[in-house]
């Protein structure tokens, strides 16, 4: 495969990763040998029971976690040898993620939350951009409201606001409704789904619901840290 | 991002999560606080003794310039002061008084006889008041007296009364209400008595040999500089023997006493802020363990290990920024507390204020102690990895911090010893007390890690409750260490000072009252030692009765360089800053232990004169046996070659001489001898008694009276101590009470627990009790170790006193730890104790 053209076609490039990781008991392989490549603009979905390594694969991705061996090359850049700050710059630049458990920082303000990627960047304008993205998940009335004042689906918004306020090229998610009931949870995904064609980002996400994954435009499939079948969608 | 950009952003971030307020930092703020405010407090307490001894140097010094020595002045020494302003002259020396009525009640007595100058500044105050000179006068009959209370109740006597000194009869006409100069002559054994120069004269006591004092006092009358008057003095006067102070450092013992003592309590307030260092970082710490999430957070969105550790230094220092101010607040009013309710218990001069200098230091310290203590869990914070959002358990964060930041918070610390030392006036010892902290530090930290070893290898007890209280004392994040090594630290500290206290105590009161004589009787002129010897001989208990020449004079050369400007060490520097005694002997006494040299010159030998000396004094100035050393006798210099070298065991109480000469020259000097005798108990009186009334010229100081006095002054050293390590235990207190707040959640849940699975509430106390009793034995005892290691180290090196072992000293660090935690850990369990397990359950 020519490398250079798959680069720069490619968004996420995964070449034979392994991830181990240490603990009391011994070292556990997390990671088997997983190869995957994702296309600019693509939405992957990543299925699997837990303890399947799709979420250990995500932050290998998304520069959360150094793999063990392999290559992993995202938004053109290579991580592999990047260190812990290299990698902080790579993710503030490139990447914005959407937790399960939301992650808002509790002592600052909607706005202040959806504003710290572009402060990190030293973005003048990241508060009128936070105000923004706010509005575009329809949060524009509670800007000053601390995350223990909202409710989840809420605070599942301002997340999503946060992570795509600074256009990133990736945007992953782990179970970004695993937290919401049925409802808000729909809502949740039609929002995530409309910011990441707005912005043209790639979408990369960890789930165990079908109906979510049918949504993308591939499925992979995951067991004892292998990547075991791929679907196309429905 | 520039370094700049990285800051504000910091600044900002910062602020944002301070706006919760400051819940998670009480007891950061309280240790530093506390600390702060300790060392700010010592420091402004001395700054304001020093001051007021240097503002009120001319009233206390009683002039401009103070010239003191054995003799009187000449008269061209005189036309000399006369030449820089007024003078007035005193002479001082020991004596006792006596009731007319009874020749057997007397009292030893600071004898002091001021001419009609004197005081030339400062007022005397007197009751009834009248002028000094009016109370001194003289008439045919008798001259008059003023006295301190002490004498009136020594003698049961009052004003208007006479009593005799010496030959001489005097009226008391006054009591002494206050004296300008006082503090000036330091520890006294009488109280003190003034007379007239013509009363002296008629008191007989001016006999040939006295150990009388003389002193002038100058006045400038015209523009001069008491450096000035010193070089002409040393000009006009090359052999002057004067010992020379002046007001800028009117009593140099009372400064060097402030500065060691405030060096010391600065040392004890810095313990304290170490050990309040210790609840810092362990609340440090637990504020960034419930950041985690948010650490963590922001690294996924991009935020460096760098942002991450300015972002929270910046917090932690806007906190300690607070402690220093509020420390600093508290610190700085300490000596307006102190002058409110001990001001007229004081009898050194203070000017209580507000000083920028110890407020400046402690707020050195406070940063310091902070940054060092923080700096360690903010390393592990920078540490925290993103994918802590996803798991910990597989992985947990185990990191201690790159190097870099571990060399950093080391840094923080040397730089608070080395701020210690070079700020000290007795640097060593300054390296000894830190040393023996960090000792200590790391001795009881062993301890501790030793315990929980040995409590985690114990068998499985049966007790439930045993085994919960032990299993909560060493589970991981136990904070058994922590509260070990800083609850340890003050109760160690405690137990030293009362340890040494004990050990000082037995000295005085036991071991020297045994090794020293009972009498020393002062001014014996030579026709009197062998009826003296016969009188104290006729008492049963009475032996040793041991009689020497006694001469004062001042070493000024040593080889052929002027004693002032010859490398001596400080440890030997005494013994050339003053007048020392000096005897005489032809043969060996018998207790001299000669260790160099020959044993003792001929009992014939007739030559230039000879000197045995002091083997430690002989090192510390360069000299070995051969060379010359020139002291000043009654005003003439004599050389003396160096025979042999003695080991002078000072601690035996008796008559010591640094130098001993070989007869010939210096027995011409007109001298009196000093006698000493021991005795028993039973024989006490009745020698003080007879002694007394045979030799009215003598003066007899009884050592058992002494020793009481001495004793009392160590007391209140003592307890100035004391108060200070009980400034450390609060902070050891705060760490305890910081542990068991950070513990409060994990306590709640368990308890939750426990009473659902169906524990009582006295089942949990009883649990509580155990787990505090416990760790409070376990800090008290490990404390009492340091401390007796301590204390014994002290007392074997330092003082070379016999150690004792107090009992109750020991008792107390043990139970005070025990008592103190239990009572402190069943107080922050109450709330577990009450915890509803259904609404906990249902809002966990």
């Amino acid at each position: 495969m020519d490398t250079s053209l798959r680069t720069r076609a490619s968004s996420i490039v995964i070449e034979d990763v392994r991830l181990t990781l240490a603990s009391t008991a011994g070292p556990v392989n997390i990671l088997n040998g997983v190869s995957l490549e994702v296309r600019k603009g693509e939405a992957v979905a990543l299925l699997g029971p837990s303890g399947s390594g799709k979420s250990s694969l995500m932050m290998v991705a998304a520069g959360l976690e150094k793999a063990s061996a392999g290559r992993v090359s995202v938004a053109g850049r290579d991580l592999t040898g990047l260190d812990e700050d290299e990698l902080a710059r790579f993710r503030r630049a490139h990447v914005g993620i959407v937790f399960q458990s939301f992650h808002l920082v509790p002592a600052m303000t909607a706005l202040e939350n959806v504003a710290v990627p572009l402060e990190l960047l030293n973005r003048g304008d990241a508060f009128t951009k936070a105000e923004a993205a706010l509005q575009a998940v329809g949060l524009a009335h509670r800007l000053d409201h601390y995350p223990g004042q909202l409710s989840g689906g809420e605070q599942q918004r301002v997340a999503l606001a946060r992570a795509i306020v600074h256009e990133p090229e990736v945007l992953f998610a782990d179970e970004p409704t695993g937290n919401l009931d049925g409802a808000t949870g729909a809502a949740i995904v039609d929002l995530m789904f409309a910011l990441r064609a707005r912005v043209g980002a790639t979408l990369f996400l960890v789930t165990h619901e079908d109906v979510l994954a049918e949504r993308c435009d591939r499925i992979l499939r995951m067991k004892d840290g292998l990547i075991v079948a791929e679907d196309g969608p429905k | 991002m520039s370094a700049s950009a990285n800051l504000t952003l910091a600044f900002r971030f910062a602020r944002r999560e301070l706006r919760s307020g400051l819940a998670g930092f009480r007891i950061f703020l309280a240790s530093l606080t506390l600390g702060v405010a300790a060392i700010a407090g010592v420091g402004s307490l001395g700054q304001a003794f020093l001051t007021g001894l240097d503002e009120q140097g001319r009233t206390l010094l009683g002039g401009d310039i103070g010239l003191q020595r054995l003799y009187p002045a000449e008269e061209k020494e005189r036309a000399f002061m006369a030449r820089f302003g007024t003078v007035a002259e005193f002479a001082s020396l020991r004596s006792m008084a006596t009731d007319p009525g009874d020749a057997t009640t007397r009292a030893l007595i600071e004898l002091k006889a001021v001419d009609a100058a004197y005081p030339l500044v400062g007022e005397m105050t007197l009751d009834p008041a009248m002028p000094l000179s009016e109370a001194l006068k003289c008439d045919q009959l008798a001259c008059g007296a003023v006295v301190e209370d002490a004498l009136l109740i020594r003698l049961n006597t009052k004003i208007g009364n006479t009593i005799k000194i010496g030959d001489g009869a005097f009226v008391i006409r006054a009591r002494i209400v206050s004296e300008p100069d006082r503090v000036v002559g330091g520890f006294t054994l009488g109280p003190h008595v003034m007379i007239s120069r013509e009363g002296l004269s008629r008191s007989g006591l001016l006999t040939p040999g006295s150990l009388i004092s003389y002193s002038y006092r100058i006045a400038f009358t015209q523009e001069t500089t008491p450096d000035a008057f010193r070089t002409a003095e040393a000009a006009a006067f090359p052999q002057s023997s004067f010992e020379i102070t002046d007001r800028t450092n009117a009593i140099p013992r009372v400064t060097r006493f402030i500065e060691q003592a405030t060096m010391f309590l600065s040392l004890v307030a810095l313990t304290a802020l170490v050990v309040g260092g210790v609840g810092a970082g362990q609340s440090v710490d637990a504020f960034l363990q419930r950041r985690r999430s948010t650490i963590a957070t922001l690294k996924a969105m991009g935020a460096s290990g760098g942002q991450i550790f300015l972002i929270y230094l910046v917090q932690i220092m806007a906190v300690a920024g607070l402690a220093l101010v509020l420390g600093l607040a508290i610190g700085s009013v300490l000596p307006f507390f102190v002058e409110y309710y001990f001001g007229a218990d004081i009898p050194a001069p203070a000017h209580y204020g507000v000083y920028a200098g110890p407020l400046f230091l402690a707020a050195a310290f406070g940063t310091l102690a902070a940054l060092g203590f923080a700096i360690p869990p903010l390393a592990r914070a920078r540490e925290i990895a993103p994918a802590g959002l996803f798991r910990d358990l597989v992985a947990p964060s185990a990191s201690r911090g790159r190097l870099i930041y571990r060399l950093a918070a080391v840094g923080a610390f040397v730089a608070i010893g080395v701020l210690s030392v070079m700020l000290s006036p007795n640097p060593r010892f300054t390296v000894g007390f830190l040393a023996g902290t960090v000792g200590s530090l790391v001795a009881l930290r062993l301890i501790a890690y030793g315990l929980k070893f040995g409590l985690t290898a114990l068998p499985r007890r049966r007790s439930q409750t045993l085994r919960l209280a032990l299993s909560n004392l060493i589970r991981p994040g136990a904070p058994t260490t922590s509260i070990v090594v800083a609850l340890g630290l003050g109760l160690s500290l405690l137990a030293t000072v009362v340890l040494i206290q004990a050990s000082v105590a037995g000295e005085v009161e036991d071991q020297l009252p045994s090794r020293m004589p009972s009498f020393y009787f002062a001014d014996v002129q030579q026709d009197e030692v062998e009826p003296l010897a016969k009188l104290v001989g006729s008492y049963a208990t009475a032996k040793d009765f041991n009689a020497t020449p006694m001469l004062r004079g001042r070493i000024v050369k040593i080889k052929d360089v002027a004693a002032a400007d010859a490398n001596i060490d400080a440890d030997s520097r005494w013994a050339v800053n003053g007048d020392r005694n000096v005897t005489y002997a032809s043969e060996a006494p018998k207790d001299a232990r000669v260790v160099e040299g020959p044993n003792w010159w001929p009992a014939d030998y007739e030559g230039p004169t000879l000197v045995s000396f002091d083997k430690n004094l002989a090192r510390g100035m360069g000299l070995k046996v051969g060379d010359t050393i020139t002291i000043n006798v009654q005003g003439r210099d004599v050389e003396l070659k160096i025979f042999n070298l003695r080991d002078i065991d000072f601690r035996t109480g008796g008559v010591n001489y640094i130098l001993i000469l070989s007869p010939g020259v210096i027995d011409k000097a007109p001298h009196s001898y000093i006698a000493t005798v021991r005795a028993g108990q039973t024989d006490d009186e009745a020698i003080f008694a007879a002694v007394s009334k045979a030799f009215p010229n003598i003066t007899v100081v009884s050592v058992r009276e002494a020793l009481a006095k001495v004793g009392d002054m160590l007391a209140a050293l003592v307890k100035g101590t004391e108060i200070a390590s009980v400034v450390t235990i609060l902070a050891g207190i705060l760490v305890l009470a910081g542990a068991i707040a950070a513990g409060h959640h994990a306590r709640l849940y368990d308890a939750v627990v426990l009473k659902v699975l169906g524990a009582t509430r006295s089942r949990l106390a009883s649990i509580y009790a155990l787990e505090y009793g416990l760790l409070g034995t376990l800090a008290g005892a490990a404390a009492l170790a340091a401390g007796l290691v301590a204390a014994w180290s002290i007392a074997y090196f330092v003082l070379e006193i016999p150690f004792v072992l107090a009992g109750e000293a020991a008792a107390f660090t043990v139970v005070g730890g025990a008592v103190g935690t239990l009572v402190l850990g069943l107080a922050g369990g109450f709330a577990a104790l009450s915890a509803k397990p259904a609404r906990r359950l249902r809002n966990p």
